[in-house]
This record gives C-alpha cells, sequence and structure tokens, in this order.
C-alpha cells in the first residue's frame, strides 16, 4: 500500500479519536497539532506510488505528481505550524478538543483534494474542507464571528452547487472518465466548454477569494482563531487555485476572452484589494485583504496561461510557486499577530516586528526575497499576456506599491500598545511555528523554487536593474504610507466591503417580509385556512407560498392535473410522430 | 418441496403471521409483544437476505396462484424486487424497535404493532408483485392497513389528516386499478417483465399513452407528485415511527416503486420513450422537487419541514426513472434506498427530540446538540447527505442522476438537481447550526439530564445511529458489490440488456 493513503487518513483518524470518548481524547488531542506531519513527510520524500482506493466512495485513486507534491509541501508545513501554534493558543481544554476535531476535519479536506486523482475524490475533499472549516470561522462564538459563518456558509454553498455542475458537465464530457488528467482535454472539447469554464470559475473563485467572490474573505479570515487565520489565507484559499489548475483546459485551448477577463479581474483585485486593505483598522482584516490582492496576481497567471496555450505550462509552474511562496509569508504573518499580542516587553516587541517584516518585504517583493522569485516568474508571462492599455509590468509594480501600503498598514497596527500583561513573552510553541514558516520563506528566498516543489524558472541573475525594480515599487509604497501618516489621511473601508451594501438591501427584504407576515398581509381564503388549520399550519399567516400551496391542493387541481397531464401526453406523443 | 415457490409466499406469511398473532395480545403483554414483533422482523430480514443471496447464485424464486381465468396472483423476487424488499426489511427491524421504545406505556399498543407488521406484509407484497393486478391489491390493501396508523393518536387533528389520507389514496388507488382493468382487458395481464411486456402488445399508442396517464396519476398520489401531494404534510401528525416508515419505506416508496414498476416492467423504458410519456413525466418530477423544497423552506414545525422534504426527495427517483438512459435508472433506483435510510434517520431524530425534550419546532433547536449529541450527529449527517455532501447516500444518487440526464441531452436536469441541493442546504443547514453552535434559549423540558446516563432510551437510540450509519456506508461503500448502488447497477443492467 502506498504511503499516499496516510496523507488524509492521519488527521481523519485523530478526528475520530477526538470525538469517541475521554480517553482517546486525550491521544487525540495529543497527535492533533502533527496530524499533517505524514503529508510533510510523502512531500519532502517525493515520488510516490499512485494509490487506487477501490471501495471507496465510487472508486477512488490517490496520486503524488508535481503539482499535487508543491502543494502538498506548503499546505502540510503551513497546517503543522498552525497545529502546534494552535496547541498553545485555544488555552481553554474544554474548546480544544472542538477545536483540534474541526481542525483536523479541515486538514483531511485540504490534504484530500491535493492528493486526489480523480474529480469526484477532489470534491469529496473540496467539500469536506469547505464544511468543516465553518467550525474553525465560528469557534470564537462572537456575533462577528456569526455573521463572517453565515456569509462564509452561504458563498461556500453556492459555489459547492456551481462546482458540482461543472464537475457533472465535465466529467460526462469525457464519457464518464472521472480521472483529473482527462479533464482538462475533455472540457476543451466539450459542447458546453464556456458553461463548464464559467461554472468553475465561480465554483473555486469563492474559495480563491477572486474578484467579485471574495466578500466573506475579510470577515472570515480575521474573526477565525489565528492559527485558523493562517492556514485559510495560507492554504485554504489556494485550493481554489489548485481547483483551477487541475481543471481549466490549460494548454488544451485558447479561451482568450475568458483569459483576458481572468487577467482583469486579477490585476483589479491586486490593486484594490491593497487599497481596501490600507483602509483597515485591524490587523487581521489587512492581511485578509493582502490575501485577495495577492490571489488577484495568481490569478493574472491562471488567465494567461487559459489565453495562451504556450505559456500554460510556465503559468502553472508560475501560479503554484506564487501559491508556496504566499503560504508560507501570510502562514507567517498570521501567527505573528499571535506572537505580537503576546509579547508584552517594548524590545521583544521590536523583536517580533522585526521577524514579521522578513515575510511582509517577501510578499512586497523585496529583493533576495520568495516575493521577488515568484514576481519575477509572473514578469515572464508578460509576452503571453493579452493586449493592455497599460503593460503588464507596469501594472504590477502598481501592485507592488500597493502591497506595501498594506503592510505597512499592517505593521503599524501590530506596533501599536504592547499589553503589559504579556511582559513575560510567548511561549516556544507559540512563535516557533511562526519562525519556522519566516526561515522556510527566507529559505525559498535565497535557493529559488526548488524547496517548493516547483522547478526553478532559468536565468534570474539580481542585476542592477532587478534590484531597482523590486525595491523601488517598495521605497515608493513607504514613502506614501509616511506622508498620508503626516497629512492625517483617514479613508476607511468596512470589511466585506460591496457585500455592506447587498447585505443591507438583503437584510431591508428579510425584515419586510418578517414585518408583513406579522401584519398578516399574506391573506389566505378563510374557508380553505380552516379547512386545512393544523394540518398545514399552525400560522396561516406566516407562509408566503401557503396560498398558493391550498390553491394547487384543491382537489379540482388533481383532477385538472389528470386532465391536463393526459393532454400534455397526447401532445409530445403526436410531436414524435407515426402511429 | 420447491423451495422456490415458498420463499415469497414465507416473506409475506411472516408478517401477517406476527400481525395476527399480535391482535390476539391483551395490551399489558408487553414483553411477548415486544418478542413477537423483533422476531418476526429478523426473521423476515433473514428470509429477504436468503433471496438476495440465492438469486445472485441463480435460483429463481417465484410463487404463482390462480386467481381468475387468465389471471394468476404472481409473487416474484427479481432485481428490482430485491431492491424494494431489502430496504423494506431493514428498515422494517429498525422502525419496529424505534416504536416498541417510542410507544412505551401509551395506550393501544397491540392494534399499533398489529397493523404496523400488516402495513409491512402489505409493502412486501407490492415489492414481490409479480404483474399488475397483483400490485394492485398489495397497494389497496396498503392504503386500508396504515390508515389506523395515521389515525392512531386519535386526536381531531388525526383524524383529519386520516380523512385526507383516505381520500387522496383511494381516489388515486381508483386510478391506478381503473388503468390495471383497461389494460387487462385489452391484452391480458401479462408478467412485469424487463423491457416491458406492452412493448410487444401491439396495443395502439392513443391505448398506451392513455393508460400510462392513468397509471402514472393514481400512483402519483402516492408518490407526492405535485399537486397530488396534500395528504403527505397532513399525514405527519402520526406518531414518529409511523411517519418514519411512510416517507421512508411505506406508502410514498409505494407510489415511486409502483411508477418504476410501470415504466420499466410494463411499459418497457423503450416503448415509454417511444410514445413520449417521458419528458412530461421528467417535468412534473422537477417541479416536485423544486416545490416540495421551496414549501419546506417555510416551515418551522420540523416533522412538516422533514415532510415537504420527502416531497420533493421522493421525486428525484421518478425523476430517474423518466429519464431515458443506464445512469438515470441507476440514479432513481439507488435514490429509492438512500432517500428511505436517509429520511427514516430524519424522522427517528425528530421523534426523538420531541419526546425527550418536547423540542417540535427549528426555532427550538438551538444548542440541542450539546444536550443530546449522538440524535443530532445522526441528524447532521442525514441531512448532509440529504444536501449531496460527499462521501454520503445522497452524493452518490445525485451524480447518477445528473451524469444521466447530461447522457440523455437533458442538461436542464443538472440545473435543477443544484438549485434543490441548494434549497436542500437551505433548509438543512441552519437547523444543523443553531443546534450545534447556538446557546440553548431556556432549560430543557422534559426530564432532567444525569451525567453518565443516555440521553434518551437505547431502544430509540440505537436505530437512530443504525441507519445514520447506513447512510453513510451506503455513501463511502458505494463502490463494494453488495452497496445499494451495486443492487442498483445489477438491477438496470437487466433493463438495458435485452
Amino acid at each position: 500500500m502506498s504511503a499516499l493513503v496516510m496523507v488524509p487518513l492521519a488527521p481523519v483518524v485523530v478526528a475520530l479519536l477526538l470525538v469517541l470518548g475521554a480517553r482517546s481524547r486525550a491521544v487525540g488531542l495529543f497527535l492533533a497539532p502533527w496530524a499533517a506531519l505524514p503529508a510533510l513527510v510523502v512531500a519532502s520524500v517525493g515520488a510516490v506510488e499512485p494509490q487506487r482506493v477501490a471501495w471507496l466512495l465510487l472508486g477512488t485513486e490517490l496520486q503524488m505528481d508535481p503539482l499535487g507534491r508543491a502543494f502538498l509541501l506548503f499546505t502540510a508545513l503551513v497546517w503543522t505550524a498552525s497545529g502546534v501554534f494552535a496547541r498553545s493558543y485555544v488555552t481553554e481544554e474544554h474548546r480544544r478538543a472542538g477545536y483540534f476535531l474541526f481542525h483536523c476535519l479541515t486538514l483531511a479536506g485540504n490534504l484530500t483534494l491535493i492528493v486526489a486523482a480523480d474529480a469526484v475524490t477532489f470534491y469529496l475533499g473540496f467539500a469536506l474542507m469547505t464544511f468543516a472549516a465553518y467550525g474553525l470561522v465560528v469557534h470564537a462564538g462572537s456575533p462577528a464571528s456569526r455573521r463572517a459563518g453565515r456569509v462564509y456558509l452561504a458563498m461556500s454553498v453556492l459555489a459547492e452547487g456551481a462546482l458540482i455542475a461543472a464537475l457533472l458537465l465535465a466529467v460526462a464530457a469525457a464519457d464518464g472518465d472521472a480521472a483529473l488528467s482527462a479533464m482538462p482535454a475533455a472540457i476543451a472539447a466539450a459542447p458546453a466548454r464556456d458553461l463548464i469554464v464559467g461554472l468553475l470559475l465561480v465554483g473555486f473563485g469563492v474559495k480563491a477569494g477572486a474578484l467579485p467572490l471574495h466578500v466573506w474573505l475579510p470577515l472570515a479570515h480575521p474573526v477565525a482563531p489565528t492559527p485558523a487565520s493562517a492556514v485559510l489565507s495560507g492554504c485554504m484559499i489556494k485550493a481554489g487555485l489548485l481547483g483551477w489548475l487541475r481543471f481549466l483546459p490549460l494548454g488544451e485551448a485558447a479561451l482568450g476572452g475568458w483569459g483576458a477577463a481572468l487577467v482583469a479581474t486579477g490585476l483589479a483585485a491586486s490593486l484594490l484589494a491593497a487599497l481596501a486593505g490600507a483602509a483597515q483598522d485591524d490587523a487581521k482584516t489587512t492581511l485578509a485583504y493582502s490575501s485577495i490582492s495577492q490571489m488577484g496576481l495568481m490569478i493574472v497567471a491562471v488567465g494567461i496561461g487559459l489565453g495562451a496555450p504556450a505559456a500554460a505550462g510556465a503559468a502553472v509552474a508560475t501560479s503554484a510557486a506564487y501559491a508556496g511562496h504566499h503560504a508560507l509569508a501570510k502562514g507567517a504573518l498570521f501567527l505573528g499577530v499571535g506572537v505580537a499580542d503576546a509579547s508584552g516587553g517594548k524590545r521583544m516587541r521590536r523583536l517580533v516586528l522585526l521577524g514579521l517584516s522578513l515575510p511582509a518585504l517577501a510578499l512586497a517583493g523585496a529583493p533576495f526575497s520568495s516575493g521577488m522569485m515568484a514576481k519575477n516568474r509572473l514578469k515572464d508571462l508578460e509576452a503571453f499576456a493579452p493586449a493592455m492599455p497599460v503593460p503588464l509590468d507596469t501594472l504590477l509594480l502598481v501592485a507592488a506599491v500597493g502591497t506595501t501600503l498594506v503592510l505597512a498598514r499592517f505593521v503599524v497596527l501590530v506596533a501599536v500598545k504592547p499589553d503589559p500583561a504579556h511582559r513575560r513573552g510567548p511561549r516556544v510553541a507559540l512563535w516557533l511555528p511562526a519562525a519556522v514558516l519566516i526561515a522556510a520563506g527566507v529559505a525559498v528566498g535565497l535557493l529559488g523554487a526548488g524547496p517548493l516543489g516547483v522547478a526553478a524558472a532559468p536565468g534570474h541573475p539580481v542585476t542592477s536593474s532587478v534590484f531597482l525594480a523590486s525595491s523601488a515599487p517598495i521605497v515608493l509604497g513607504l514613502l506614501i504610507a509616511w506622508l498620508a501618516t503626516l497629512a492625517r489621511v483617514r479613508v476607511r473601508i468596512p470589511p466585506g466591503d460591496v457585500l455592506v451594501l447587498v447585505e443591507s438591501e438583503v437584510d431591508g427584504w428579510a425584515s419586510s417580509v418578517a414585518a408583513r407576515r406579522a401584519l398578516g398581509s399574506e391573506r389566505v381564503d378563510e374557508r380553505l385556512a380552516s379547512r386545512w388549520y393544523g394540518i398545514y399550519t399552525d400560522e396561516p399567516v406566516a407562509d408566503p407560498l401557503l396560498r398558493w400551496e391550498l390553491w394547487l391542493t384543491r382537489w379540482e387541481m388533481a383532477a385538472l392535473l389528470l386532465v391536463v397531464f393526459t393532454g400534455v401526453l397526447y401532445f409530445f406523443n403526436s410531436l414524435l410522430g407515426a402511429p | 418441496m420447491d423451495i422456490g415457490y415458498w420463499m415469497p409466499l414465507l416473506v409475506l406469511l411472516t408478517s401477517l403471521t406476527t400481525g395476527v398473532m399480535i391482535f390476539t395480545l391483551r395490551e399489558d403483554q408487553v414483553r411477548l409483544r415486544t418478542a413477537l414483533n423483533v422476531t418476526g422482523a429478523v426473521v423476515m430480514l433473514v428470509l429477504v437476505w436468503t433471496i438476495v443471496w440465492a438469486n445472485a447464485r441463480g435460483v429463481r424464486f417465484e410463487t404463482r396462484i390462480g386467481f381468475l381465468p387468465g389471471l394468476d396472483l404472481v409473487l416474484r423476487a427479481d432485481y428490482l424486487a430485491m431492491l424494494f424488499g431489502t430496504l423494506s426489511a431493514v428498515l422494517w427491524l429498525a422502525t419496529t424497535v424505534y416504536a416498541v421504545g417510542y410507544l412505551e406505556g401509551s395506550p393501544h399498543r397491540s392494534r399499533f404493532f398489529a397493523f404496523f407488521s400488516l402495513c409491512v406484509m402489505a409493502t412486501m407484497g407490492i415489492a414481490l408483485a409479480g404483474n399488475l393486478l397483483t400490485f394492485v391489491l398489495f397497494y389497496e390493501l396498503l392504503t386500508v392497513v396504515t390508515f389506523p396508523l395515521i389515525m392512531h393518536r386519535g386526536t381531531r387533528a388525526s383524524a383529519a389528516a386520516g380523512r385526507v389520507y383516505l381520500v387522496y389514496t383511494l381516489s388515486g388507488g381508483l386510478l391506478v386499478l381503473a388503468g390495471a382493468v383497461w389494460l387487462h382487458v385489452l391484452v391480458g395481464t401479462g408478467d412485469f417483465t424487463t423491457g416491458g411486456y406492452l412493448s410487444a402488445s401491439g396495443l395502439s399508442r392513443g391505448h398506451l399513452v392513455a393508460v400510462f396517464a392513468l397509471l402514472v396519476t393514481g400512483l402519483g398520489v402516492k408518490a407526492a407528485i405535485v399537486p397530488l401531494h396534500g395528504w403527505l404534510p397532513a399525514a405527519m401528525v402520526a406518531p414518529a415511527p409511523v411517519s418514519a416508515l411512510l416517507h421512508a419505506v411505506a406508502v410514498v416508496k409505494a407510489g415511486a416503486f409502483g411508477i418504476i414498476r410501470v415504466v420499466y416492467d410494463v411499459f418497457g423504458i423503450r416503448t415509454a420513450d417511444d410514445i413520449g410519456v417521458l419528458t412530461p413525466l421528467a417535468v412534473a418530477a422537477a417541479v416536485t422537487i423544486l416545490w416540495g423544497s421551496l414549501r419546506a423552506l417555510l416551515q418551522d414545525d420540523l416533522k412538516r419541514r422533514l415532510a415537504y422534504s420527502t416531497v420533493s426527495q421522493l421525486s428525484y427517483i421518478t425523476l430517474g426513472v423518466a429519464t431515458f438512459g443506464p445512469l438515470s435508472t441507476v440514479g432513481g433506483l439507488v435514490h429509492l434506498i438512500h432517500q428511505g435510510i436517509m429520511k427514516v434517520t430524519l424522522f427517528f431524530c425528530a421523534g426523538l427530540l420531541a419526546e425527550t425534550l418536547s423540542v417540535k419546532r427549528v426555532s427550538e433547536m438551538a444548542g440541542v446538540g450539546r444536550r443530546m449529541p449522538v440524535t443530532m450527529v445522526a441528524f447532521t449527517t442525514a441531512a448532509l447527505g440529504m444536501i449531496g455532501v460527499p462521501p454520503l447516500a445522497g452524493f452518490v444518487s445525485k451524480w447518477y442522476l445528473g451524469l444521466g440526464g447530461i447522457e440523455a441531452g437533458d442538461t436542464w436536469i443538472v440545473a435543477v438537481l443544484v438549485a434543490s441541493s441548494l434549497l436542500n442546504a437551505a433548509y438543512f443547514l441552519p437547523i444543523v447550526r443553531t443546534a450545534w453552535f447556538d446557546e440553548p434559549r431556556e432549560p430543557w423540558a422534559g426530564r432532567p439530564f444525569e451525567r453518565g446516563a443516555p440521553e434518551a432510551s437505547w431502544w430509540l437510540l440505537a436505530p437512530t445511529v443504525l441507519t445514520a450509519a447506513l447512510a453513510v456506508g451506503a455513501g463511502v461503500l458505494a463502490a463494494v458489490d453488495i452497496s445499494p448502488l451495486g443492487l442498483a447497477l445489477r438491477a438496470a443492467r437487466g433493463v438495458f440488456v435485452q
């Protein structure tokens, strides 16, 4: 049996231990932080045999191809860091089991979708991750987390709907073959190609925080407990990206229109989200917006690959490298918020800020950082980008300025008001995971994409012009931030931005319906209502569809149905002709 | 003695005997009654499994009794019969155990369990019926023996519900009978044949369409096709085990199974496709799926929400049958079982909540997960399964139905399935969310909770856990040969390979 089975199995077993009684719960709690370790080992070792699990579901298959390995590496690493961090972070004993139950289930889903070799297994992992992550989002139990949970669940369920439709159409187009390797070609050749692509973009776009499906993300990522924020922004957001890389007909068809649309939304997200993030008052919310902005750049790579089959291979590798770099940096930053909160002393706080500036600079693309590596790869794709009024190169520079702005805002928010209650500083288990992620990010910056499991791109010596190009936006961004502080510019955007408009509409509609119900303005035929009262409903006025229901269930309707149904049958029969 | 001849008869006699013996018991003979009940259910299960086992080894089971000249009563254990029969036998055992616990100490239990057994006999008769008139016989019998179960509580509301139920089902039964007699007069009553005995009968298309309309409209009453579904939400005043049985196995499934028989074995799917009756039926099913879900969304009463959910979910079966193609057939047939085990779990849970905590409304369910974790784990499992979340049973059904729809060129079916799944999520997920993540509003009614004690009687909990586990198993192990999917694949192969 392939070691691959251990990857999703380990967190599932731990989750079972957590719920099966007091004694096994203790064992489960001990093991839970390390549930991603088998995955980390398998991904580090590299090549493993594919494994068919024929009896499971509709017959599942696991594999680890190069793309999967790249995702598995950073996913397992960030989840492990998050798990170790969480053991010290979630302090209440009775809540810890609950937290780690959802931690393990979400992890199991995340790992499953990475090692899945067929569409059904992928969907299984994706759905498990989506539903289990709800438990992480609402863990705090505050009104803010409930609201975030509601928005998260509603949007995720809609996305699941789009996704299952896309998968059904894709698998049908592949003549029932659900293997992931068959998907892109089958979709490219499918008659409903554009429908499938559209559904895939929506279905995975919610998870990936693509504009304008991103609105749940600035609500949910910050309210989740800090270790959960790290994996939400570091790993789960990448599951949407992986979905696109697995399913979209990259390299199989030139979908210029879709590609251009993706590039446009990606660039728009990278600029707008950075600005929105700079207008936040909460450190974790700025990070969430930064994630949307950074995902925008990965979406640009996907869009270029979708439009130009020749660039597809490079686009996939770029997305993977970018995803790995971002996961390490963003995971470190989120955990860093927790570390900073626990660092009361002034010197300690300065040390933490210094540490956090490394991943922050990496995100902005500073020289010798993992971010520069990722952005250089993205710039290499420029030749294949759709025609744009402003060259991609320039837009990327502007995006880097935005990134600097949002991260400068983040550092300012983290730096304020050390809590003297935490003068003794964070425990090792709290700062070490963040430090490990920072170190991994630095290593990627120095060694290239190799440690991320992505083949290095040819030739990017750090010449003076490259050095200048990657440091100029940072200097410019810091300058703008400094000027804005001096000029006391105070622009604030509510977390969730455009959601706020829609949400008030929906809430207003809901409360007006409720008010109308309370007034009893939904009148029902009295005679009918009294006949059905107590059978259909106890409150005939509280049910806007009841009038129709009562009308439908009159006996005349049944008789009418027989006649109409027979008529329709004869009509269809006559359509088919020939007696 | 020919075992192949006696076996189907033995199945019916098992529950008939159980029922008749229980009738003669005094109210206070609790142990004897329970022993009889459980023995009957276990024997039935063993018999059905024996048949399935022997069937796979080529033994044929058929009972043929002369009834009128040119008309035999036929009982036959083909694949379809065993699909439905297995479901009934397994869920009968679960429901019997549950009912024993549920009705503990309440009056008229002998009457209740006697009719309960007769109800299962009628259901088994429907499963095993080998021709249309045998089917109609048991179909009508089912109406008669379920009536006392619905009226069991004897309140005004249950009397009203019982009346509604009778009016609906008797009228529907009449149409089915009319259709069956019409056919008998024209071509005689042939045995159910895969491929349809009418396909070679030479009947004119006009006759075929008219008979199809009669049969399917009649069957549509019990299968709760909109707008013939009015009795189903009404019947939810019955005690929880009755609702469970009604919604999962007995009555509604009799209708759905009847449609399956009519399409596959009376007309034959190809003939039905040729005369163009499938598309209107599929559209009716789609409308039902959506309307049922919408209605469920607006109900606060838990059992009523589940009842409308049944209206919706049942038509998945009809939709699968009415779409031409092997994959849809598999989807429809497998949902016959999947819907049964998931819905029975949900009704068991509703009964547990009502009995233990007097919780009957969704709005009263805040925080109930912490008070009754086992119940709510079962509920959550079944609800997620209904929505179609993998790896649970409902996902397998929807996957096959969706693929089948595309295969048949009816891509709109995918849209209906997705819309329905979203609506399912909209009316199930808030329940799950409030039960697990909200704080209870006020102290729970009912007996105070003792630490270390089970949350409710094991008579009620055990069957609930069992059926929830089945809902998981049917999905997780779908690829295994003896899973519901395996059975459905075998049955569907018969339909399309001739």
